[in-house]
């Protein structure tokens, strides 16, 4: 069967068109596009924003919001009549617990967020003014492709999405593909727990997206950039939307297309990305090939995060060697999320290598006594306070048997039982495990399953198998979803011993 | 997966013994071929390569991460491992974790089925991990009233060979993977049933399935097929002039089901149709004609010989000719004549009766 083309690309959107998933919408979806009945089920399925067609509110679940009381919101919610659905992180976590109303409208009920304030030596500089002249690109066009590359080698950039594999690397390969038909595609569907950075660049400073992604195209000579978002981003769609018209005339020949997430996390993993792009089920592919060869519609692909990209105009404006130097243990800033139990939640802009102390200064300090942090997200799991002044960086924290992952960084008091934090991130990862592969499917479910027995049992022997699946998991998934999502328990277990210890029932 | 690019063959090592492989081959084609035996679940050879169920993984020298066998290609020079501590461990934990969402018998193995259960023969020869279950909410299709095609999510693995056969193979996409994670489960558009889809009831997602999660609803329930031994006979399907193999499970003198012989075996490759799958009621039924029969003066219908029936019926054709012309008459040959049946109506047609009225049915 024809696994690609137009019409099944669309199929997702023209299903969310029809108001989500039903026998009807997809029986008509199917008429238009010529793709099977069954296709269009099993992918609308997949997505949580239209697979129950109906109106409510969406409470997020992710664990800032959990520790900010995101339980009780739902049940005041439910208590007033409202029909309430608990959805994962929704990227608002300096401003929790947060929802979404039923057509799709932020509400927040925490604090306002905060960023680093307008200073012009920093690459990223959230609080600064666009620069509508786009003269980064007009200076790639002038170096030429090779010239940008040495550039990006000299910056040290590393992939801001969660990987950090140096960026340089993607662009060679891209362009050493005997395939002259080339994509560039932007990750903006930002949902790790506890991250939210990529929101704010989306908001404030969509050009020097769109700008790195024009510098993209022309070096590795793509005519069409794919942008995917996450559909529960509507504020940040509306504010690319805005800035894609702003910026036609700098775009030329090159097409920008915005593509809509529809509720999967898995999505934010760059092959299910692609899947999704092509309107299929987000189900990560075999690696290898990578996207670089083989990406969209099988087709030679850079894809970057929304943050790497941003960095690339400041790079070439200032140079490679200048935004290097602006890191202090690894190359140039960061954008770091911080949430929890600090006094300013917000993104902070800091030297890529600062450690917790500093960024939860910047922050305007703890909140409380705090016990633990995860420092990138619900894949890098929870470290004790003995690493407030390890490096926030990627190497330093690998090594601590973390990671650097997103910048979400999320810090916890001494009121919150570490056992109920690790259970609240294995809610999430069995939820938005794609299924595909049995140890992250099963493996997700078990390690939710038994620590929730644990919970209630207070019995130790729930967990005694727990290592072994979680090595599995590691070992034997296809994506990095399962190789991390058993970190939350692992890391809690090593650093907090206490927290897993024998319990009566149910206090 | 089967096609070979290019015509290359090189050396690899496998298992420590230099072998020989050819381009475009991967690690497990070329260890079944050596007779090294990779366990697999997702895998069937008629499909695209998925590495799904993460049975194959085996170590490749320079990769980090152990890799599907089912899906990685081999070069020259590379050094595969498909036995060591590490797979074995795997195995152990992987299994447990697939008897943790699975229907288990007393002995806590995967429940055998009527038809096989591979999974079970995995977990019987090793020392797996046991888990509690999960439970899954997976979802089946109680309501679906189609009379051939049976689906337990209790024994499904998620390998998603059936839907993977539906669409690569038959390129009817009748059946889907719907929903995500634990829920996962295989459904069809609206969860209809599959009579209500473009499903051909062609059964091979029944014959592709690795665990009976997908089984034959007309077929004898497995106490029964052990009850008495089931004889199997090779033969050729007469329905169309294709000529599939197929393979009848006879037991007490009547055949109790019908399968395809393995892939690779026959020229219909593992596949069958509606019919030459689930067509057989009509062997033990009594209306079939056994006999040749005239009708009589009487009306009804007499056995006869087949010298005498031949005789009758020629006599009413040539009637028809001498009193009508030839192109009165016309011939329609069945769609379960070989090429050289068809040959011989039209000659029949043709030469014998002189008319050019001849048809055969398969040809609208």
């Amino acid at each position: 069967m024809k696994r690609h083309g137009a019409n099944r690309e669309q199929i997702i959107e023209l299903l969310e068109h029809e108001g989500g998933v039903t026998e009807q919408s997809v029986r008509k979806v199917s008429g238009e596009t010529g793709v099977p009945e069954a296709d269009i089920w099993g992918a609308g399925m997949f997505y949580s924003l239209i697979n129950q067609p109906g109106k409510r509110v969406r409470v997020c679940d992710g664990l800032t919001c959990q520790m900010m009381g995101a339980e009780q919101l739902a049940e005041d919610l439910k208590e007033s009549g409202k029909e309430v659905e608990r959805v994962i992180c929704l990227g608002q976590c300096d401003r929790a617990p947060a929802s979404l109303d039923e057509t799709m409208n932020l509400v927040t009920y925490g604090k306002t967020t905060h960023i680093s304030p307008e200073n012009s030596d920093l690459p990223m500089n959230l609080g600064g003014a666009e620069d509508m002249a786009w003269s980064a690109l007009a200076k790639a066009r002038e170096m030429g492709a090779e010239a940008v590359i040495e550039e990006l080698k000299a910056a040290g950039l590393q992939g801001r999405g969660g990987a950090g594999f140096p960026a340089h690397f993607k662009w060679s390969s891209v362009r050493q593909q005997v395939d002259q038909e080339r994509y560039v595609v932007c990750n903006a569907d930002e949902s790790e727990p506890g991250t939210f950075k990529d929101r704010e660049v989306l908001l404030r400073r969509p050009h020097l997206i769109l700008e790195g992604l024009a510098i993209a195209a022309h070096v590795v000579h793509a005519k069409d950039i794919f942008i995917y978002i996450r559909g529960e981003f509507t504020n940040e769609i509306a504010s690319l939307k805005k800035a894609v018209a702003e910026a036609e005339a700098m775009l030329g020949d090159v097409t920008v297309h915005i593509a809509k997430g529809h509720g999967a996390y898995i999505c934010g993993e760059e092959t299910a990305l692609l899947e999704s792009l092509e309107g299929k089920r987000g189900m990560p592919r075999l690696k290898p090939p990578y996207p670089t060869e083989q990406g969209f519609r099988n087709k030679p692909t850079l894809m970057h995060n929304v943050e790497t990209i941003a960095c690339v105009p400041s790079i070439l404006r200032r140079g490679g060697t200048w935004f290097q130097e602006q890191g202090r243990t690894e190359a140039g800033s960061k954008l770091y999320c911080i949430s929890g139990h600090v006094n300013n939640p917000g993104v902070y802009e800091a030297p890529l290598g600062i450690t917790l102390d500093e960024l939860v200064e910047l922050a305007g300090g703890y909140d409380g006594n705090p016990n633990s942090f995860s420092p990138g997200g619900a894949s890098s799991g929870f470290l004790p306070m003995k690493y407030r002044d390890l490096p926030l960086d990627y190497k330093s924290l690998a090594d601590a048997g973390s990671m650097l992952g997103s910048a979400g960084v999320v810090v916890l008091n001494d009121t919150i039982d570490m056992a109920q934090a690790v259970a609240w991130q294995l809610e999430f990862f069995e939820r938005e495990s794609c299924g595909q592969c049995a140890p992250c499917r099963i493996g997700t479910q078990y390690l939710r399953r038994q620590v929730h027995k644990y919970l209630e049992t207070g019995t130790v022997d729930s967990l005694k198998m727990t290592s072994d699946v979680s090595w599995e998991m590691e070992e034997g998934s296809i994506c990095g979803l399962g190789m991390v999502a058993f970190k939350p328990l692992q890391t809690a277990q090593e650093h907090f011993p206490e927290a897993f210890q024998k319990r009566s029932e149910k206090q | 997966m089967n096609e070979v690019i290019g015509t290359g063959t090189f050396e690899i090592e496998l298992n420590g013994k230099t072998v020989k492989a050819r381009v475009g081959e991967t690690v497990v084609e070329v260890a079944r071929r050596e007779g090294i035996d990779i366990p697999t679940l997702c895998h069937d050879p008629r499909l695209d390569p998925a590495g799904a169920c993460r049975v194959c993984l085996v170590e490749v020298e320079g990769q980090r991460r152990m890799q599907p066998g089912c899906a990685w290609r081999v070069n020259e020079g590379m050094k595969v491992t498909t036995e060591s501590p590490r797979i074995q461990r795997h195995r152990e934990v992987l299994y447990g974790l697939y008897q943790a969402d699975h229907q288990l018998d007393d002995a806590g193995l995967p429940v055998p089925s009527a038809n096989e259960n591979q999974l079970r023969s995995l977990c019987e020869k090793t020392d797996v991990v046991s888990l509690e279950p999960v439970e899954a909410p997976r979802r089946g299709r109680d309501h679906d009233v189609n009379p051939y095609i049976q689906f337990n999510p209790d024994l499904c693995i998620l390998c998603a060979r059936c839907t993977r056969y539906c669409d690569e193979v038959e390129a009817v996409s009748a059946i889907t993977l719907a929903w995500r994670g634990g829920e996962t489960t295989i459904s069809t558009a609206g969860e209809r049933g599959l009579l209500d889809t473009s499903c051909e009831l062609c059964g091979g997602c029944i014959d592709t399935c690795p665990t009976g999660a997908l089984i034959e609803k007309k077929a004898p329930p497995l106490v029964q097929l052990q009850a008495k031994p089931v004889k199997t006979t090779r033969s050729t399907c007469n329905f169309c002039g294709v000529g599939c193999q197929l393979d009848l499970h006879e037991q007490g003198g009547k055949v109790v089901k019908i399968t395809s012989p393995p892939v690779g075996e026959t020229l219909n490759d593992g596949n069958l149709c509606v019919k030459g799958r689930f067509a057989y009621d009509f062997i033990n039924h009594e209306d079939r004609i056994t006999e040749p029969l005239v009708r009589g003066e009487d009306g009804e219908l007499h056995p006869t010989t087949w010298e005498h029936a031949l005789q009758v019926a020629t006599q009413g054709l040539l009637k028809v000719r001498e009193e009508h012309g030839a192109d009165a008459l016309g011939f329609i040959s069945s769609s379960r004549c070989t090429g050289e049946e068809n040959y011989l109506m039209q000659k029949l047609s043709r030469a014998a009766f002189g008319t050019n009225n001849i048809h055969q049915c398969a040809a609208t």
